[in-house]
């Protein structure tokens, strides 16, 4: 932090600014792009489907350990509290962290699109490969195997992908419908039993949050 | 190149990144998740699906879970003479997941709302 700030002092400041604006805009346009058409550019060059999709899902698993540390917080919180209007208030936090992650993988979202648009590029090839007369025919069957492969691991990638959606849906319900049984509770007021009830699901949400590094942990990008 | 020409340089590209930035990373405040379950399930659904008038890709394995914008969508299907049939409305609420289980055998096909809403509109709520 103090390099930094020196850094920020000493002069350079325009060029500095303008570097960390990039890596700003960089990691933000990787976390929640649109897929498009193949046209991310690294230096000038185009780059395959298959390698953006590849470099979503490291972008992905990078934010996962996130949700892990705020989950394992969360909880801690939630297990010192004894207002269970401020464990609902943690609840809610949580709610908002899982969304995030639930929103790259879900159907329309960015990583799954990407995932979509990379098997599609593939089966494309292995089409045109079938049809190619310019190689030699060994040469061509490297092609075809190697792009085989690789439509393998993008297909497993991409039920690693299905597996987590269906996790994140399901700790984002758990976490709606505690929220709505420990209002009704607090309604009634039945705070100290609203507080059991958060206790149980911090649990929950511990073995959610291991299970999910694990899943997360499985999942190979593409030629990786 | 001299200092004044690479700082307004420098001053351009910043506003244009930072541009760039806020319209590709929309906040996530105003979005909530359909959760879309077809039955029987069959590995890809191919009963065409609407949210509002956007058509959905084919549901895999009876599972899908979508982001959308908070507020009420209308989901639908294709009905006679190429109109879309509506099947129910969908209430989606900020980070929260509305599950719907839609029967595709049935014409036009039923919507099973998970928990629906207190009014006597056809609404699914999460």
């Amino acid at each position: 932090m103090k390099t930094l700030l020196s850094a920020l002092v000493q002069g350079n400041r325009a060029r500095f600014v303008v570097a960390a604006l990039f890596a700003v805009a960089f990691t933000f346009s990787a976390a929640g792009a649109r897929a498009e058409d193949a046209s991310t550019t690294n230096a000038g060059n185009p780059i395959s489907p298959v390698e953006e999709f590849s470099q979503q899902l490291e972008a992905f698993q990078k934010s996962v350990p996130d949700l892990n540390t705020s989950i394992q917080n969360s909880a801690s919180t939630i297990d010192s509290v004894t207002d269970a209007e401020k464990a609902r208030a943690e609840i809610d936090k949580l709610r908002a962290t899982v969304s995030g992650l639930l929103g790259a993988v879900s159907d329309n979202g960015p990583v799954s699109q990407l995932g979509v648009k990379a098997l599609d590029h593939i089966r494309g090839k292995l089409k045109a490969l079938a049809a190619e007369t310019r190689y030699k025919q060994e040469e061509r069957l490297f092609l075809i195997d190697q792009w085989r492969k690789l439509e393998t691991e993008t297909q497993n990638a991409n039920k690693e992908l299905d597996d987590a959606r269906v996790q994140f849906g399901g700790l984002l319900q758990t976490l709606q419908q505690n929220e709505d049984f420990i209002s009704e509770l607090l309604e009634i007021r039945q705070a100290e039993k609203a507080l059991e009830v958060i206790r149980h699901l911090t649990a929950d949400i511990r073995d959610a949050s291991s299970q999910l590094n694990k899943l997360i942990g499985g999942i190979k990008p593409p030629g990786a | 190149m001299n200092g004044t020409l690479r700082r307004a340089l420098g001053l351009t590209a910043g506003v244009v990144i930072v541009g760039a930035a806020v319209v590709l990373f929309k906040p996530t405040s105003d979005v909530g998740y359909i959760e879309i379950k077809t039955v029987p399930v069959a590995p890809l659904t191919q009963t065409a699906l609407y949210i509002d008038s956007a058509k959905l890709a084919p549901i895999k394995q009876g599972n899908a879970i979508l982001q959308e914008r908070v507020g009420t969508l209308r989901l639908q299907a294709d009905g006679l003479a190429g109109a879309l049939a509506p099947l129910c409305d969908i209430v989606v609420k900020r980070n929260r997941i509305t599950t719907v289980t839609i029967s595709v055998l049935e014409r036009p096909p039923r919507c099973q709302c998970r928990f629906s809403g207190s009014n006597a509109a056809r609404a699914c709520v999460s």
